[in-house]
Order: structure tokens, then sequence, then C-alpha cells
């Protein structure tokens, strides 16, 4: 070996130590950020069984209930007249009283509608799965984790997102919605997961009842020796048992996480917080958390779960009010980002229900006498999408009742594709955990 | 010429010595004794303890009395709505730490017999006595840092994860 090669593979040998540490878990050197198409998603899953009927097809109560009434409930999703007649789903008793549109302009008309996108399932838990994972496993059952990983942990793990950075805001802690936050699957897991709330729970009563008295500890004087104290027991503890699932937040974004709880308290004692202007159900309450959660965190991914609509299996009247209403939260999420400075004009949504409801009703009639559907035949696989925010086609709707665009599971690779660019999109595709035939919807338009 | 065979002289001689360690080989002398894997007693705690069961044993511990049926249910819901669950015990933690109460000795008592303290804590929060070196951790810890009062050293007991399992 001469001076030359020494000095040279010296050299090599000196710059690889000094990367290696800065190597991505993935593999990747840095994180994804300039091919990115926004900086931020919000991603809606819409809203508990959702009928194309009463929602894009704007039909209101013509087919469902044999009544000759069609209209538009959801006044800021989609652009079209609203029903005259037999005004239930509104305010005041009875709802005879429409809550105004929140946007100027309607979601449709400001981005891309898929009018008809195929639901892998019929049923939620399978359909929040799809929405989250990009698939919808066969051997995935209720009340257990994600058999494949999510969004969240792609994010987390080939896009170097930090924990604070990727949120789910579910609106309870029933029906599993908790186990979404991140997937069983080798490799991925806890570590990579979304950090998660169920606002209606956590700032509830219980939430005021037990978490909201927290003792304020000053950080260097007692947190600081009080820290040091639980990493000595835990590196004394050797267990031979279960690892802990921990979603590997910092101090400082534990520390934040544990400054917005006491904020959000102090804010529902004030009733300061940011609700849409009717928030008289779980699912309107919960948006209202989520966008104090996006001012004060900037996520790069929130996703918001709501749920209400689902009471169609025995009230259609009450359907119909949720949905009007789910649109109405879905106009202030939108309206809230714009007034995020961070977040305004660099900000995509997706909005999709996770499935639809049954063609004909079942047997139970509510106070109307109109009938309600669960969800478990075919009509109950078609669903809708809307995408709006930067890079969007605008005004632009694709599919139809015949000719059907998009998967349920296109949600994944789409969200991949405008927080890490091709890049990410391809590695999530390329993964083999995606759904036969998924797709980004940027691919699709 | 003379600069390479130095260089290869050098390289032979280092990898000699790179080869005498293997070349020799130590006797075994465990003299028929069986060789065991010890581990310390905190290591046959394998399993986690679930939210409910947490809340419970943590109110038993630091108030000396059991959690109402109902109490214990909407905790567990509370920690269930919060992600990370440390966050969420840290706060259900330091809001135990503000109800009245709570049963902890002071800091003149701790500072009284330190050794009696440490050992009474692992006993009442990790259910078993503490190795002499954590005994002497605690200790040179507990006096070199006047801000650590028996309440922290509460804290970080059930905040460790050695209390997550039994």
């Amino acid at each position: 070996m001469d001076r030359r090669k020494f000095l040279n593979n010296t050299a090599k040998i000196a710059a690889g130590t000094i990367i290696a540490p800065y190597i991505l878990p993935s593999g990747r050197l840095f994180a994804q950020t300039g091919s990115q198409l926004a900086e931020h998603v919000v991603y809606v899953l819409f809203a508990g069984g959702v009928r194309q009927q009463e929602s894009v097809l704007q039909r209101y109560l013509d087919d469902s209930q044999g009544l000759p009434y069609g209209g538009n409930i959801m006044y800021n999703t989609f652009s079209g007249a609203a029903p005259t007649q037999k005004i239930v789903y509104g305010t005041g008793a009875g709802g005879p009283n429409p809550i105004p549109a929140i946007l100027s302009q309607t979601l449709e008309a400001q981005g891309t509608v898929f009018k008809e996108v195929s639901s892998s399932t019929a049923g939620h838990y399978g359909g929040l799965n799809a929405l989250l994972q990009g698939n919808t496993a066969n051997t995935q059952g209720l009340k257990s984790k994600p058999v494949y990983p999510t969004i969240f942990e792609y994010l987390r793990k080939h896009g170097g997102f930090p924990a604070s950075k990727i949120w789910f805001v579910g609106n309870g802690i029933g029906n599993s919605v908790p186990l979404l936050n991140y997937s069983n699957y080798a490799g991925y897991g806890p570590q990579y997961g979304a950090n998660f709330f169920a606002p209606t729970f956590t700032f509830g009563d219980d939430g005021v009842d037990y978490l909201s008295n927290a003792k304020v500890y000053h950080p260097e004087d007692q947190l600081s020796p009080m820290y040091q104290m639980k990493y000595f027991l835990d590196n004394s503890f050797k267990s031979v048992g279960n690892s802990l699932p921990l979603l590997n937040n910092t101090e400082e974004e534990k520390q934040e996480i544990k400054l917005f709880i006491k904020e959000m308290f102090d804010k529902t004692s004030a009733g300061t917080i940011d609700f849409p202007p009717v928030a008289d159900n779980g699912d309107l309450q919960t948006i209202g958390y989520a966008c104090e959660l996006m001012k004060w965190f900037k996520p790069a991914l929130t996703v918001v779960n709501m749920s209400n609509v689902d009471g169609c299996h025995s009230d259609f009247t009450g359907y119909l009010k949720n949905l009007h209403r789910a649109d109405h939260g879905l106009g202030h999420i939108w309206d809230c980002i714009q007034s995020i400075p961070e977040m305004a004009g660099n900000t995509i949504m997706i909005a999709m229900p996770e499935c639809g409801r049954n063609l004909e009703p079942n047997s139970i009639k509510d106070a109307n006498q109109w009938y309600a559907y669960d969800h478990s035949d075919t009509n109950a696989r078609r669903v809708f999408g809307v995408m709006v925010g930067p890079g969007v086609p605008v005004g632009l709707q694709l599919g139809s009742e015949q000719t059907p665009i998009g998967l349920t599971t296109d949600g994944v690779p789409t969200i991949a594709e405008i927080l890490g660019g091709p890049a990410l999109k391809n590695q999530v595709l390329g993964s083999g955990f995606l759904a036969p035939g998924s797709e980004s919807w940027f691919d699709r338009v | 010429m003379v600069k390479s065979l130095s260089v290869r002289t050098i390289l032979l001689v280092f990898s000699a010595m790179l080869l005498l360690p293997a070349s020799c080989k130590k006797e075994d002398d465990t003299y028929q004794v069986n060789s065991e894997l010890i581990l310390p007693a905190s290591a046959f705690k394998t399993k986690l303890k679930t939210d409910q069961q947490y809340v419970a044993i943590l109110h038993a511990n630091l108030f000396q009395q059991a959690l109402s049926a109902n109490e214990l249910y909407d905790i567990a819901q509370c920690i269930e709505s919060i992600g990370d669950k440390e966050v969420a015990r840290e706060v259900v933690i330091s809001n135990f730490m503000n109800k009245p109460g709570v049963q902890i000795p002071t800091d003149s008592a701790m500072h009284a017999d330190i050794d009696k303290f440490i050992v009474e804590t692992y006993e009442r929060f990790l259910v078993r006595e503490p190795s002499e070196a954590e005994i002497t951790y605690f200790k040179n810890f507990i006096l070199s840092d006047p801000n650590v009062t028996p309440e922290l050293v509460y804290f970080s007991f059930a905040l460790s994860n050695e209390y997550l399992f039994y």
C-alpha cells in the first residue's frame, strides 16, 4: 500500500464514521423534504359509514324513504342546491334550521372529488384499517392492532418524522380506535407510532377529575433529578418478559404534550376551545380539540376520526343531522387550517369514509317513520373521496357509479407522496403490504 | 522497494500478534460447578400490568388505601385516551401527588435514616429489597442534590419500568 492509497482509505473511513450516526433507521441519509407536495396533511376519516345517496349523490330522502325530496346537505363539501322541504338535519327542535356553510367556496370547487371510490370492506374497523394501513388483511381481527404497518409508521420510520409531528385524534376510545396508532408488524410498531388523543375523554369529565389537577414541577430542579432516578431504576431493570410499547417521544416532546394537556384544560374551563360554530355532538367536539392540536404542534400528519353518522343503524333522522354536522366539521377544519400561518397554503386535506351503507333499509323506523340503514351489502362498499390543497387539481371530478376510480387504500400512498415525494411513495407501494391496485391519487388524476 | 518491504514486515508481525491469543486455549476452570445464568430479582417480573392494575396499585402505594371501582374504571379510560402511556402515567401520578391524603415521609424523616427510607421505598413500590449498589446510588443521589424530596423519589419509582411489571 502506498502513501496515497493509505491516505485515501483513511479519509474514506473517517468520512464514514462521521456520516454513519446521521443515517436514518431506514437507511436513508436525509428525511424527505425537498420533494414534498405539501408540508402538512390532514386526513379526515369521515364519518362512520356514509351512504353515497345522501352525500355525494345529493338525493336526501329520494333514494332512502321513497319521498321525492332531493338536495345537498353537505354545504361545505359539495356544490349543489339544498333540499327545500322536509328539513330535519339542522338545529332547533326537529332540526328545521340548517347550519350555514362555513366556507365561501365548497371543497369540491377548491379541489378534486373522487365521486365513486371502492371500499375494500363494509365494516368500520376493517375500513379504518384500510384507510390507515392501505390494506384490509383477512387476518385483521377486531380489538387487535393493525397487522400491517400504518401510514404513521411509514412516515416516522422511512420519512424521519418525529413523534410529535404525527398525530391521530380519535373520537373516542371504543371500537378499538386507540389501537390504530401503530401496527404489530415486526420492524415497525410503537416506536414509529402516532401520538394519540381521544379528546372527549382526555379533556372530558373524567379527564377533568383525574388529569386536570396535575402538580407542576420545576423542569430543572425537580423533573431533572426525578428522571435521573427513573433512568437509574430502568437501567437496573433487566426484564426477561415483554418489552414496553413506547412511542419514543423525546423528553422535550413529552413536555410539550404535557403543556398542551394543561392548556386544553385551561381553555376548556374558559370556554375558548376552537369548536365549530355548532358543536352539539362528539365528532364536532373532537374536531375542536383537533384544531387546537394543529395550532399547537403543527403536525406533518393529523388524522381525525369521526363516527356519529353511524347512528343510522336505528335513526335515519339522526344520521342526516350528523352527516350535516360532519360536513360542518370538515368545513371548520379547513377554515382552521387557513388560520394557522405555518399550515395555510401548505396543507393538503383528504376526507374519505371508511365504508358506505346499504342500498336497502333494515326494519327499524325512527320518530319520522323513516327507515334506518346498516352496512353489509355492495352499496356499503361505495364511498367518495375529497382532496384539497396546494397542487391538487381544482374543480376536478373523477369517477361515476359505472366507472369507479380509486380505492380506500389509496390514502396511504397518497399521503406518502405528499409528505415524502415519489421516493417515499414508491417505498410504500413497493413494501408489499398494500392492497393490490392501490395508487396515489396524484397518479390517478 | 525498501519502504514496501518494511510495510510488509510490519503487517506480518501485526498479523502474527493477532493470531497469538487464538493459538492457546485457556483451560476450563469451573471445577465441576454447573454454569448458571444469574439474574437480578427484578428480572422475573415478566408480566406487564394493565392500566387498571397499574392505577389500582399506584393508588394503594401512594394513599395506602384502595381506589373505588368507578374511579379505577374512569382513570383507566383516561390513560387509554392518551397515546403516549408514559405521559399519561406521569399526568396521573402528578394529579395524585396534588390530592390530600398522599402518604409520603417527610424530608427530615428521609434524611434521618436514608438507608431505611430507600429499603422501604423499594419494598413499597417494587416489592423487593434493593441491592447494595442500589442503596449506594440512591444514598449518594439524595445527599448530593438538595432538591431531591421523598415525593420525587416516589414519583421516579412510580414511573419506572420495573413498576410496570409484576
